[in-house]
């Protein structure tokens, strides 16, 4: 790992106000080829170092110790059955969280390029603007196809229109869906298909730049084809972002992703190489799971 | 089927179609030894049939029973209403047929007169305290001064005479004429009326003169050279009075004069234009059949029993409803809108306990005490706020009439309150929480949130709240009765902002004001019929309106 920048302190709690321009949150990381298989088992800490994280829905525990550590540049998938607490775990990164009354992290830490994520003095805003985020049902704004990409330039201080342009058009080449609108880019984007829809919302998360994306089950609601397409993108994008991805299918998690964590009821049961996980899971429960026998 | 293989078993379904092993099911069925409730036939299925029905007609009439009632109350406001477009067409006939049309004609050369006499008036009354507050001058030596004007003035609204004493002349024959017409055909009803219970021989008794109008309107029609001879004389001494019209040194004072003059100017060239009027009129020229539809719709006056003639015209009322329903909405969108706004975006669950209920608590309270409450406080509290100094800066401050637009407004803005909060409130909750997210995911403050996402998608229903808000506040009775001042004339707009210190009457005011006086089937109670067809004409619109854009602007549900 290189230096991080003076600026960030490993200290949580130094109180680091993270702003947009100057200071770059995440440090760079080493572009390694993403490789698989159990021979890449390596344990240099990763972009993301999430340690002994207890979360609560009010009085009840939904993330029970979680130890997991997310390289950078790798598609990682958390899988398990409904109510493991995957996307608790997703949604803590982006601190979404923050907006359920009475949830919160109760014990432990998750570091981002070395930076304490919910110290204090952190700004949300500025977190989730270094971490997208994709939802599990496209939610795409019920403006135009390029005001949805635009909105999030726009409250990130863009004004040149001619640079906002750009950028809408590059995000939406990125993300394999200029092809098919760039003749109808003042169309209300709700004019669009299921899958074209989840391809805006990456898009969209896509333009502002962020180092992380975040997919909460993003092919839930899709067709087959869709959700190919979707899966292809994801390829394409894992070359420039690191991708977490939480899904209910065995299949896609073993054809998009590098890594795989199996949660049961709020604990991390297993982590390790997809091709691990799949082909030869340690624990009894992650081999009971992607074999189908539960879940 | 095995029906007859098996006739020994009981008539009943169940046992009429064997399993196709050919056991007996009673064997294998929990049902066993009792008759299967799934049989239709069976008198449980046929009494929770008969149950079922009478719930769904009960249910069903009570619905119909509304519609109904719904129908026979526009079916009657249609039938009260509808007649009074025949009877005013009459009145406007016999207006016409009595020659009060052309004595009106040349009455606008009076009233003409009279504005510019009263503007005069005005010019002396500031030229007064010109000389006595900014030239530090005696009262007396102040009357002086004015001596000259004062003769101009004089003379000024003497040259009117001559009119203004024909006017009352023919105006009383022309009254007569009418009254006469009238009593006739108050006695042709009532032998009509005779006639119809079959008393033949005490309807023989009433004896019915016709007015024959064209030798009655005879006299009227003969003071033609007359009225000319007046139009002009009056007109030539007016130019006379004028090329001596006295000047003032005081720069504004000077400048009021000159629009007089001009005024007056202007005047004396409309006069020909009566008079031209006046020898084109014939009583014989039959109305025209949309003429009590269009005094009804464009008629500036609403004046009733009155003893020259009643004029039903709606728009002093409908100027006065808008007028101050739009100030109760200009009051209620910004605090309702801004209320929903916070209480959906921004309040903790504990403060959203305490507003909600708080705001929908004021569309409990009687209107009439909210009515009561204008009158006692709030009209006082304006008009005493509007007398400081420190806010004569504000249009039509300090207030004069202490019941006026405003007062109500600001009365009818709470009463719209809880309509407006209520539903931009839903609106806004039920913008889909994924939308919330995507905002807040990309980096979004809040503020940004709620303003560039949220309130956006919830526009139409936001405004569809603000349409009901007026339609809630358009309907209102007793705040505008008891609180609006009550003044039937069209609101003087050329006032600027000013125009909501005035007093106005309102569409709902006049007939909860009207209807317990008047005559039951005369023009007059029709006529207040016509106000409350257009007022539900109104609200229906608003209504449909409000569902239509609700519809229109639908976001896909979450």
């Amino acid at each position: 790992m290189v230096s991080a920048p003076a600026a960030i302190s490993s200290d949580s709690q130094t109180t680091t106000r993270m702003s947009a321009g100057n200071i770059t949150f995440f440090p760079p990381q080493p572009a390694s080829p993403a490789s698989d298989g159990p021979g890449s088992e390596s344990r240099a800490p990763g972009l993301i170092e999430i340690a002994g994280l207890d979360f609560y829905y009010g009085e009840k525990k939904a993330l029970d110790g979680i130890n997991l550590s997310i390289e950078a540049n790798r598609v990682t998938a958390f899988i398990g059955p409904s109510g493991c607490g995957k996307s608790t775990l997703l949604r803590c990164l982006n601190r979404m969280n923050d907006l359920i009354e009475d949830a919160g992290i109760r014990r432990g830490s998750i570091k981002i390029g070395g930076a304490d994520i919910n110290a204090r003095g952190v700004d949300p805003i500025e977190l989730r603007k270094r971490i997208g985020m994709v939802f599990q049902k496209s939610n795409p704004f019920p403006k135009s196809i390029y005001e949805n990409i635009a909105y999030g330039l726009r409250i990130q201080g863009f004004k040149n229109k001619a640079e906002i342009d750009s950028r809408v058009e590059a995000s939406l080449r990125n993300a394999a869906l200029w092809n098919e609108v760039n003749d109808r880019l003042h169309d209300n984007a709700l004019g669009l298909s299921g899958g074209q829809q989840q391809r805006l919302c990456i898009a969209r998360a896509l333009a502002v730049e962020p180092q992380v994306i975040l997919m909460d089950e993003p092919c839930s609601a899709l067709d087959p084809i869709a959700t190919a397409k979707i899966e292809e993108l994801i390829h394409e994008l894992k070359k420039r972002y690191t991708i977490i991805i939480v899904t209910h299918s065995m299949q896609q998690a073993a054809r998009v992703s590098d890594r795989t964590a199996f949660f049961y009821l709020g604990r991390l049961v297993e982590y390790g190489g997809t091709r691990a996980i799949f082909m030869n899971p340690s624990n009894p429960q992650t081999e009971a799971y992607v074999s189908g026998r539960f879940g | 089927m095995k029906t007859r293989s098996n006739e020994t078993a009981p008539e009943n379904e169940a046992a009429a179609t064997p399993p196709p092993d050919g056991t007996n099911p009673g064997a294998h069925s929990p049902f066993a030894g009792s008759r299967s409730p799934l049989a239709p036939d069976s008198a449980q299925a046929v009494r929770r049939s008969l149950a079922a029905r009478g719930i769904r007609a009960f249910f069903g009439s009570t619905a119909l029973v509304s519609l109904l009632i719904l129908t026979l109350i526009t079916i009657f406001l249609f039938r009260e209403g509808l007649p009074f477009f025949g009877a005013s067409q009459r009145e406007i006939a016999l207006y016409r047929q009595a020659g009060l049309e052309y004595i009106d004609i040349l009455r606008r050369a009076e009233t003409g007169h009279i504005g510019l006499v009263r503007q005069l008036s005005d010019i002396r009354l500031r030229a007064f305290q010109h000389f006595v507050e900014t030239g530090h001058l005696a009262v007396s030596d102040a009357n002086a001064r004015l001596a000259a004007f004062d003769n101009f003035a004089d003379r000024f609204s003497d040259a009117i005479g001559p009119v203004r004493g024909l006017v009352s002349d023919i105006g009383e024959a022309a009254t007569g004429i009418k009254t006469r017409a009238a009593v006739e055909n108050d006695k042709a009803i009532q032998r009509q009326q005779l006639l119809d219970a079959g008393k033949a021989s005490e309807a023989g008794q009433i004896k019915i003169e016709p007015v024959d109008f064209q030798k009655e309107i005879k006299p009227i029609l003969d003071t033609l050279p007359a009225c000319r001879d007046a139009l002009r004389s009056t007109a030539d001494e007016l130019r006379a009075i004028l090329a001596a019209a006295p000047s003032f040194d005081g720069r504004s004072l000077a400048a009021r004069m000159e629009t007089f003059q001009k005024r007056a100017r202007a005047y004396i060239a409309a006069l020909p234009g009566i008079e031209n009027e006046l020898s084109g009129w014939t009583p014989s020229e039959p109305v025209r059949w949309h003429a009590s539809i269009v005094s009804f719709l464009t008629g500036r006056e609403w004046i009733t029993a009155s003893f020259w003639q009643d004029w039903y015209g709606i728009l002093p009322l409908f100027t006065g409803s808008l007028l101050a329903s739009l100030i109760a909405l200009a009051i209620a969108v910004p605090f309702g809108v801004g209320a929903a706004i916070y209480t959906s975006q921004v309040a903790a669950r504990r403060e959203q306990s305490l507003i909600k209920p708080a705001i929908e608590f004021i569309s409990a309270l009687p209107s009439v005490v909210l009515g009561f409450f204008g009158i006692a406080v709030l009209g006082e509290l304006l008009r005493s706020l509007s007398q400081s100094p420190w806010l004569d800066w504000l249009p039509g401050f300090p207030i004069i009439e202490r019941l006026n637009a405003l007062t109500a407004g600001c009365l009818l803005a709470l009463i719209s309150m809880p309509t407006i909060f209520t539903l931009a409130e839903d609106a806004l909750t039920n913008v889909p929480r994924a939308l919330r997210e995507a905002s807040f995911a990309l980096g979004a403050s809040r503020l940004q949130t709620t303003l560039r996402i949220i309130t956006p998608a919830a526009l139409s229903g936001i405004i569809s709240a603000v349409l009901l808000g007026f339609g809630r506040v358009i309907g209102e009775t007793m705040v505008v009765l008891l609180c609006a001042g009550n003044r039937i004339a069209i609101p003087d707009f050329s006032a600027g902002p000013a125009v909501v210190t005035q007093p106005v009457h309102t569409m709902t005011g006049i007939i909860a004001q009207e209807m317990g006086e008047v005559v039951r089937g005369s023009t007059h109670y029709r006529a207040l019929f016509v106000v409350g067809m257009t007022l539900f004409i109104l609200s229906l619109a608003i209504n449909y309106a409000a569902q239509k854009i609700l519809r229109r602007y639908r976001l896909p549900s979450a």
